[in-house]
């Protein structure tokens, strides 16, 4: 019912077609949840190979996804920001991406955080990523993740890391009203609830 | 004045200059950013993280007008000592274990670094030697120091 939800939330934000299922989308539209003009926006700057968020995705993305993107109430932007003393998590990065073209970005990153001891170890992303496809979307996204304008997407993810002053990760940067709140690690879910609904009571 | 008075008078107005900065960066937010760079630094219960987020920077603020005033100089002084070399263990805890945490020292966004360890061990040592300087009573009692002629 969420999924179904989100569907609509994004295919609503980019003015009813599918963000996810678009080749031709811009890369950021890619990693989008959620409708647009919600009051919230949050960027969360992610790096795959990173215990703290795994830690995020897991404990407090979902829920917030549930609660607050599938009702209207944040726009959630995925923005990719791979460490340079994490080995494979550009290569992640750029596969989950990759994955996102095809409308498989959300099981690129479950995937991705659920195994990421594994695949920091022997670093075999591609395999962990098209484990989770059917082998047509496999034979895509293996393509795909070696394309130049996904690279690019990742690098222009890292530089407004940067001009936004993101130095660790994960980081989000909360926006409301012209108003940005910058929030480094794994947040507590219940403090970040309490926190946006601060904001959206103001 | 003498040269051990200058120092304790630099000392304790820069000293409480940082303390009421610090408070005033975190109370001109929401409580609740505080409350969630606290809690990254995962030592506390929630209830414990949100006492001390919404005491802190009040706590802060005091100090630091005590400091700027020189009211109760070796009370506060101890005080501030004690709390800033609390601040910097935990920091440095967090920084050998590689948490990818805010500082929250004043405001948010700062991640911790060698940069923030080295200003706050700084503090560190300006504060123990105000401490220091503030009971010496032999050379200048506190009154005196704290309240110039």
């Amino acid at each position: 019912m969420n999924r179904l939800l989100l569907l609509l939330c994004c295919t609503l934000a980019i003015g009813g077609v599918p963000s996810q299922n678009s080749k031709s989308a811009p890369p950021e539209i890619v990693k989008t949840v959620g409708v647009f003009t919600a009051p919230i926006a949050i960027e969360v700057f992610s790096d795959f190979q990173c215990p703290s968020c795994k830690l995020l995705y897991e404990k407090t993305l979902r829920p917030l996804t549930d609660d607050y993107v599938a009702k209207g109430k944040v726009y959630l932007v995925h923005r990719d920001f791979p460490l340079p003393q994490h080995a494979h998590a550009r290569e992640a990065a750029c596969y989950a991406c990759a994955a996102g073209r095809i409308g498989k970005y959300e099981a690129a990153c479950d995937v991705l955080f659920r195994q990421q001891e594994a695949w920091a170890a022997d670093g075999k992303v591609a395999d962990t990523v098209c484990n989770v496809l059917s082998p047509s979307e496999a034979k895509q996204v293996r393509a795909l993740a070696k394309d130049p304008q996904i690279v690019a997407s990742v690098d222009h993810d890292l530089q407004l890391g940067a001009a936004a002053g993101v130095q660790k990760t994960p980081t989000m940067v909360i926006t409301y009203k012209n108003q940005r709140y910058p929030v480094t690690g794994a947040v507590n879910y219940d403090l970040l609830r309490r926190f946006l609904d601060q904001l959206l009571t103001k | 004045m003498n040269w051990r008075r200058s120092v304790v008078v630099i000392l304790r107005l820069a000293l409480g200059a940082v303390f009421v900065y610090a408070a005033w960066s975190k109370l001109r937010q929401s409580w609740l950013l505080f409350a969630m760079a606290i809690d990254a630094y995962g030592l506390l219960p929630q209830w414990a993280v949100i006492t001390l987020a919404r005491a802190l920077p009040w706590l802060e603020l005091v100090l630091g007008i005590l400091l700027l005033s020189g009211l109760w100089l070796r009370q506060a002084a101890t005080f501030a000592t004690a709390l800033l070399v609390m601040f910097f263990a935990i920091m440095l805890r967090s920084y050998a274990k590689g948490l990818q945490i805010d500082c929250a020292c004043f405001g948010f966004g700062e991640a911790i670094s060698l940069k923030t360890l080295l200003r706050d061990g700084l503090l560190v040592l300006s504060s123990m030697a105000l401490t220091a300087l503030a009971f010496r009573r032999s050379e200048c009692s506190a009154e005196t120091i704290a309240r110039p002629t």
